[in-house]
């Protein structure tokens, strides 16, 4: 049994449909403690690439595995790992709770699980409901409720935010963050970057099945930058690169703005002030997640690491 | 040991799964019904059919009820195919197959499970079908042309052979995951098909092994047999013994169930 530490691992990864390459040779690690978010646009290679980890999809070549298992090798794989792949996959005569106990027993758990993970996802209120009558929403907290019936070390949840109003939104970070403080590791992938980036500490980006770019959230943000306008943005541009050559970029927005990187908004308002320069609009912008993910997934093809 | 108990598990969950379905209503309902449509008959009397055909108090007509009760062993079939193919249809299958991801464990599961539901099937039917039968004959004060022991025999058989079509059934829902193809293809095989194959030279050789000629074995109904006897001429086929012709049966089960295994095993489920 592993003792250790239940890292997720894929190596060299790779998986044609057809002559579609869905994946191609992808590296990365997941650890347990935070949250990893998986992003990418459409078509990326997300659900294939959870897939392959979970054993449901073979991969063409490479490795995926859990705790330096492939899934089908865990001795007790619903005990370890907890999944949410689809909206669907219930049958649609069964109540959420009918759902959960065949699952129950499935997995060999005890009976009380029912209960504590109807009770953990909020799924208690519609238990006894079909399940072809449940919202997207319900079906979502009963695919988490399923994949927490075995306790796992290992969450892997793909695109759990579809379907979810904000508040449930709100409620699946806080819950994911406490169940990774819990120190398991749990992957969730997503195109929508806002969804995942307040509970995310790390990130794997891929696109076109390829990694674009992997590491802790706040590398991978941009640089700060500030915004300025002023109705003599030329004459400022001329004195700020004169007065800091090498260390001060100034992008022209239009006519009268700028964006300023490598000063901070105080030193370019003392700065103005010293040359008689009048400054209609001082912004700090601060640096998103959101450009770096557009920046490294939209223009960088190559391996960014 | 281990697996006997991991496998005792995956039952249970299987038959929870099935219970907290509609298809036990159905089924019972089935089971009702083609047990009451042969108590139907016999109260009708095979005398009065049209044309008419030798009477309860004779062994041909008792043989005949008793045999239209075993063509019913289709729908139980057909029940286990639906039950399979809706695992791919909602997709439950990508749960089933992450909580139980050694297939083959999976599908003996299923198999056993079925297995169960489909002798309490057949036990419905025959029970339903056996009260009719020496109902009927009260009523009209005759005597069936078997003997107790014989009918009694011959029920049991057919409550088997249920089970085991049910287990067909299943065998060639895990194989063909679509449900609508796989109840179509089933349905075509055992109304058309082995009939037409009947007719190429040489194959009626084969007709005890084929899933009819094994039927015909294990419900003892021999009507098809007999007629291919004085068509084709050339003597009675010989058919199996009755468990034989149940180990045919399982046998062709099992085979559809080990395809159905290995095929997904590389098969993507995504
Ligand atoms: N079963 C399949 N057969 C053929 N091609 C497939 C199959 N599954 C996925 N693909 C292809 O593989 C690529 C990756 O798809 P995948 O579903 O993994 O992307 P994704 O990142 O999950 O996208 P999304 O954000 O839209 O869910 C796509 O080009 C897709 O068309
Ligand atoms: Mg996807």
């Amino acid at each position: 049994m592993n003792t250790g530490s239940w890292d997720i691992e894929v190596h060299g990864l790779t998986k044609t449909f057809g002559t579609v390459e869905a994946v191609t040779d992808l590296d990365f690690t997941v650890s347990p403690g935070t949250v990893t978010a998986f992003l990418g646009p459409n078509g990326a290679g997300k659900t294939t690439t959870m897939r392959m980890l979970l054993g449901l999809v073979t991969p063409t070549s490479g490795r995926a595995t859990i705790g330096g298992l492939r899934y089908t090798e865990l001795p007790r794989p619903a005990a370890t790992v907890g999944a949410v792949l689809d909206t669907s996959g219930f049958h649609p005569d069964h109540t959420a709770r009918d759902h959960l106990s065949v699952y129950a027993r499935l997995g060999g758990f005890a009976r009380s699980r029912v209960r504590e993970v109807m009770d953990l996802t909020g799924v208690t209120p519609f238990a006894g409901r079909r399940t072809r009558a449940l919202s997207t929403g319900m079906r979502r907290r009963l695919h988490l409720a399923t994949a927490l019936l075995g306790d796992p070390r290992v969450l892997l949840l793909d695109e759990p935010g579809n379907g979810l109003d904000p508040e449930g939104i709100a409620w699946l970070r806080r819950f994911l963050r406490e169940l990774a403080a819990e120190g398991r590791t749990v992957l969730v992938s997503s195109h929508v970057l806002s969804e995942v980036e307040q509970m995310a500490e790390r990130v794997v980006m891929i696109r076109d099945g390829r990694l674009v770019a992997a590491g802790a959230v706040a590398d991978l943000y941009g640089e700060a930058a500030v915004r300025v306008r002023s109705p003599q943005a030329g004459p400022l541009t001329t004195a700020l690169l004169a007065a800091y050559p090498g260390t001060v970029r100034v992008e022209a927005l239009d006519q009268d703005t700028l964006r300023i990187h490598g000063l901070t908004t105080a030193g370019i308002a003392a700065d103005a002030a010293a040359r008689g320069i009048p400054l209609h609009e001082i912004t700090p912008e601060r640096p998103t997640l959101e450009h770096a993910f557009l920046h490294l997934t939209g223009h960088d093809q190559g391996d960014t690491r | 040991m281990t697996a006997l108990v991991s496998l005792g598990r995956l039952v249970s969950a299987e038959l929870r799964r099935l219970a907290a379905t509609r298809l036990p209503m159905w089924g019972s309902l089935a089971a009702l019904g083609s047990g009451g449509f042969v108590g139907l008959l016999a109260l009708v009397g095979p005398e009065n059919f049209d044309p008419p055909v030798p009477g309860l108090d004779t062994a041909p007509g008792v043989r005949m009820l008793l045999g239209l009760l075993g063509m019913c062993a289709f729908v139980p079939a057909l029940l286990g195919t639906t039950a399979v193919a809706s695992e791919y249809r909602h997709r439950t299958i990508t749960t089933t197959a992450l909580f139980a991801p050694r297939r083959w464990t999976m599908l003996a599961a299923k198999l056993t499970a079925y297995a169960i539901a489909g002798l309490a099937y057949g036990l419905i039917a025959v029970t339903v079908a056996g009260a009719a039968l020496f109902g009927a004959a009260a009523i009209k004060g005759v005597v069936l042309g078997l003997p107790t022991a014989t009918v009694l025999a011959l029920l049991s058989r057919i409550a088997v052979t249920m089970a085991v079509y049910t287990l067909v059934g299943v065998a060639v829902g895990a194989l063909i995951p679509n449900q609508v193809a796989a109840a179509a293809i089933l349905g075509a095989y055992f109304y058309m098909i082995e009939t037409a194959l009947l007719l190429i030279p040489g194959v009626k050789e084969l007709y005890p092994y084929l899933p009819g000629g094994a039927t015909a074995a294990l419900t003892g109904f021999t009507f098809l047999a007999d007629a291919l006897a004085e068509q084709m001429g050339g003597g009675a086929t010989s058919l199996l013994s009755a468990p034989l012709g149940a180990a045919v049966l399982v046998g062709y089960a099992l085979v559809a169930a080990a395809i159905a295994v290995i095929a997904p095993l590389r098969r993507d489920i995504t």
